[in-house]
C-alpha cells in the first residue's frame, strides 16, 4: 500500500493525542493502546523496510504536491532505524507498566503514555522526513515530549534536570532553525534535494558556511557530545528509567541523523569544502569517547555510568563520520542501530533492579547477581557488547570504525577506538567484580525477587538481540551500503 | 560594507540572537533565561519572515486586478508554526519553573546548584 510512510509517522502522533480521551476513567487501558499502535507501526516500518531493500530510496508527495513545491516524505536506507525505534519502543512500553506504577504518580500514567507516542511519531517522521522545514517540526515534536517524559516522574530534582534539558535542547532548535532559515534565503527551496541542487548554483559562501556550521553544531548537541553534554547526565540519571532507555537509545541518535541528512546537501553542492569540519568531527569525536569512558569510570550510581558511557558511544559514532571513507561511514551507521539497542538492554536491565531493589549504586547493589540471575545475565551481555567484543553487536561498528581508521592512514584514532573500549572494560570488571563476588552489603538484597516477567521478558529479548545484532551483522550493513556509498560519494 | 548596509535588518537579527544567548548563559534567574530564550526564537522568526520580502512586492492574493510582484507567502506560514512551538515550549518552561520553585523554594540557579 502506498500510503504506508504518511501512516506510520502520523498513526502515533494522532493516537497519543487520543490517549487521554480514551483511557479517561480506564487508566488501564492506555498501556494496551500504546502498545497496539506501536505493533502498528513496527507492521507498518517492516514492510517500508522490506520495500527499501528490494526496490531502493522512495518517495511520498503528502497531498499528492509533487516535490520540490508539496512535502515529500522519503524512505532510504538510512529511514530503515524507523523499525528500530519502533521495536525498542515496543519494548520499553511493555517494560514500562510495572515500572510506572511506582516511579510515576497515579495521574500522571496516561499522559506517559501519551508522550511517549507522541514521541514516536516525531521520531519516526524525523527519519523518513524529506522537507528541512518538516525535519524541524518532528524534532520540535519530540523535543518537547521528551523534556515532559524527564519531568513525568515528579520529585525533588526531576523538574530542574527538565529544565536544563529544554534550554539546551530549545537553544539548539533554534540554532538549526536560523540555519534552515539560511537555506531558504540562500536558494527557496526547504526540499533536500532540491536545496541541494540549487545550493551548487549559490555564489557567496559566507551564509552557506554558517549554515553547515551552525545545523552542525545544534545537532551536535542534541546528540550530547562532548563538550556540549552537559544536559545529558542529569536528564539521563533522574528521568525514570524506561525514559532513559528511550532518550539515550534513540533520542541523541537522531542529532547523528540529521547530520547524516544535512551533509548531503553541501557535499554535493561543492560550494564548500567538507573536509575541514571532517577533521573537527574526527577530533571531537575521538575526545568524546575517552571524555565519556573516563567519566564513567569515577560513576558509583549505575545510571549515571550508562548516561557517560551514551557520551563515549556518540563519539564513536561522530568519529566515524568525521572519517569520512566508506569503512568509517558504515560502521558509524551501524553503531546508531546497534548500540540503540545494547544502551536499552542496558539501562532497561539497571531499571529492573532499581526497581525491583530500590538501590542505584554499585555499592548498593552488591550480590545482585545471585537474585536477579537472568537480569544480571543480561545486563552483563549487554556490557560485554558495549565494550565490543566479538561476537556481539558493539564489535561491529567498532571493528569497522577502526578499520576506517587505518584505511585513512589515522592510525592515533584507531587507537582512541581501542583506548575507549579498555576504559568501558574497566567499569564493566567493576559490574561484574560487584554483582557477583562481592558479599551483599545490605541483608535485604537476600531477599531481592527476580523482574515480573512483563520487565524481564523485554530486556532478555533485547540482550538476545545485542548478540544475534553481531551474528548477523551482514544484514544491515548489506541494507545500508547504498545508502552509504551515495553520502561519501555524495561528500 | 554595502553588503551589510544594504542587509542592516539581518545583521540586526543576528545582534538580537546574541543577546537572547548572553542573557541564557549569564543570567541566574530561570525566568530571565527563557525569556532571552523567547528574544532568541523572535531574533529567528523575524529574519525568516523578512526573507520572505520582495522589493514592491504587493500581498499574495490572486483574484481580480492582481499584478506582481507579490510577496512570498511561504516563510510567514512556517513561522506559524515555528511560533506555536515557541508558545508550548515557553509554556512548559514556564510550569517547570512553577514545579522547580514549588520543590526547592528558589528560582536562582546558583541557589539550586546547592539544593541539588
Amino acid at each position: 500500500m502506498v500510503h504506508w510512510l504518511p501512516l506510520a509517522a502520523f498513526v502515533p502522533l494522532v493516537a497519543g493525542a487520543l490517549t487521554p480521551a480514551l483511557a479517561h476513567g480506564r487508566p488501564g487501558l492506555a498501556r494496551g493502546w500504546a502498545l497496539a499502535v506501536t505493533a502498528f507501526c513496527i507492521f507498518a516500518t517492516a514492510a517500508l523496510t522490506r520495500r527499501v531493500a528490494l526496490e531502493g530510496p522512495f518517495s511520498y508527495a503528502m497531498g499528492g504536491w509533487a516535490a520540490p513545491w508539496g512535502i515529500e516524505l522519503r524512505f532510504d536506507e538510512f529511514s530503515a532505524a524507523a523499525l528500530f525505534i519502533c521495536v525498542i519502543m515496543l519494548l520499553v512500553l511493555c517494560f514500562s507498566g510495572p515500572y510506572v506504577r511506582r516511579a510515576v504518580p497515579a495521574a500522571r500514567i496516561t499522559w506517559y503514555y501519551s508522550l511517549l507516542l507522541v514521541n514516536l511519531g516525531g521520531m519516526i517522521g524525523f527519519v523518513v522526513t524529506a522537507d528541512l522545514f518538516n525535519l524541524f517540526v518532528f524534532m520540535e515534536l519530540v523535543a518537547v515530549s521528551g523534556y515532559a517524559l524527564v519531568a513525568v516522574g515528579g520529585g525533588r530534582t526531576a523538574a530542574l534536570a527538565a529544565f536544563k534539558y529544554l534550554m539546551a535542547g530549545a537553544v539548539s532548535s533554534a540554532l538549526i532553525l536560523f540555519c534552515i532559515g539560511v537555506l531558504y534565503a540562500l536558494t527557496g527551496s526547504l526540499n533536500m534535494a532540491d536545496v541541494a541542487l540549487r545550493l551548487a548554483t549559490v555564489e557567496s559562501r559566507a551564509p552557506v558556511l554558517l549554515a553547515l556550521a551552525g545545523m552542525t553544531a545544534g545537532f551536535l548537541v542534541k546528540a550530547g557530545l562532548f563538550p556540549v553534554h552537559v544536559w545529558l547526565p542529569d536528564a539521563h540519571a533522574i528521568a525514570p528509567t524506561p525514559i532513559n532507555a528511550v532518550s539515550s537509545a534513540l533520542l541523541v541518535k537522531l542529532g547523528i541523523i540529521g547530520l547524516l541528512r544535512i551533509f548531503p546537501l553541501f557535499g554535493a553542492a561543492g560550494v564548500v569544502s567538507l573536509a575541514p569540519l571532517y577533521e573537527a568531527l574526527a577530533w571531537l569525536g575521538a575526545i568524546s569517547i575517552l571524555a565519556g569512558a573516563f567519566f564513567a569510570l569515577f560513576q558509583q550510581d549505575i545510571k549515571l555510568m550508562l548516561a557517560y558511557s551514551t557520551i563515549s558511544n556518540i563519539g564513536y559514532i561522530v568519529l566515524g563520520l568525521g572519517l569520512a571513507g566508506e569503512l568509517a561511514v558504515t560502521g558509524a551507521s551501524i553503531h546508531v542501530l546497534n548500540h540503540a539497542l545494547i544502551k536499552a538492554a542496558l539501562f532497561l536491565a539497571a531499571g529492573a533492579m532499581i526497581h525491583q531493589s530500590g538501590y542505584r549504586t554499585l555499592h548498593d547493589l552488591r550480590g545482585i547477581g545471585r537474585v536477579m540471575p537472568w537480569t544480571t545475565l543480561a545486563l552483563l551481555v549487554g556490557a560485554l557488547s558495549i565494550v565490543g567484543l566479538p561476537p556481539t553487536a558493539g564489535f561491529l561498528g567498532k571493528w569497522y570504525i577502526a578499520l576506517g581508521a587505518l584505511e585513512a592512514g589515522r592510525p592515533g584514532f584507531a587507537v582512541a577506538v581501542l583506548g575507549g573500549a579498555l576504559l568501558i572494560f574497566i567499569y564493566f570488571a567493576r559490574m561484574l567484580n560487584a554483582f557477583y563476588f562481592r558479599a551483599p552489603s545490605h541483608e535485604e538484597m537476600l531477599a531481592v525477587r527476580e523482574a515480573p516477567a512483563s520487565m524481564l521478558g523485554p530486556v532478555l529479548l533485547l540482550a538476545a538481540l545485542c548478540v544475534l545484532g553481531g551474528l548477523f551483522g551482514r544484514w544491515p550493513v548489506l541494507l545500508i551500503a547504498p545508502g552509504v556509498s551515495r553520502l561519501v560519494g555524495g561528500g | 560594507m554595502a553588503g551589510l548596509w544594504g542587509n542592516i535588518d539581518y545583521a540586526a537579527f543576528v545582534v538580537l540572537f546574541c543577546i537572547g544567548l548572553y542573557i541564557i548563559i549569564a543570567k541566574q534567574n530561570l525566568i530571565k533565561k527563557l525569556l532571552g530564550l523567547n528574544i532568541m526564537e523572535t531574533a529567528v522568526f523575524a529574519f525568516i519572515v523578512t526573507s520572505g520580502m520582495v522589493d514592491g512586492g504587493t500581498a499574495p492574493i490572486v483574484g481580480a486586478g492582481a499584478t506582481g510582484p507579490f510577496a512570498s507567502p511561504l516563510p510567514h506560514a512556517l513561522i506559524l508554526t515555528g511560533i506555536v512551538v515557541a508558545v508550548s515550549i515557553t509554556a512548559l518552561a514556564l510550569s517547570l519553573i512553577i514545579e522547580i520553585y514549588r520543590q526547592c523554594g528558589t528560582i536562582e540557579a546558583d541557589e539550586l546548584k546547592g539544593a541539588e
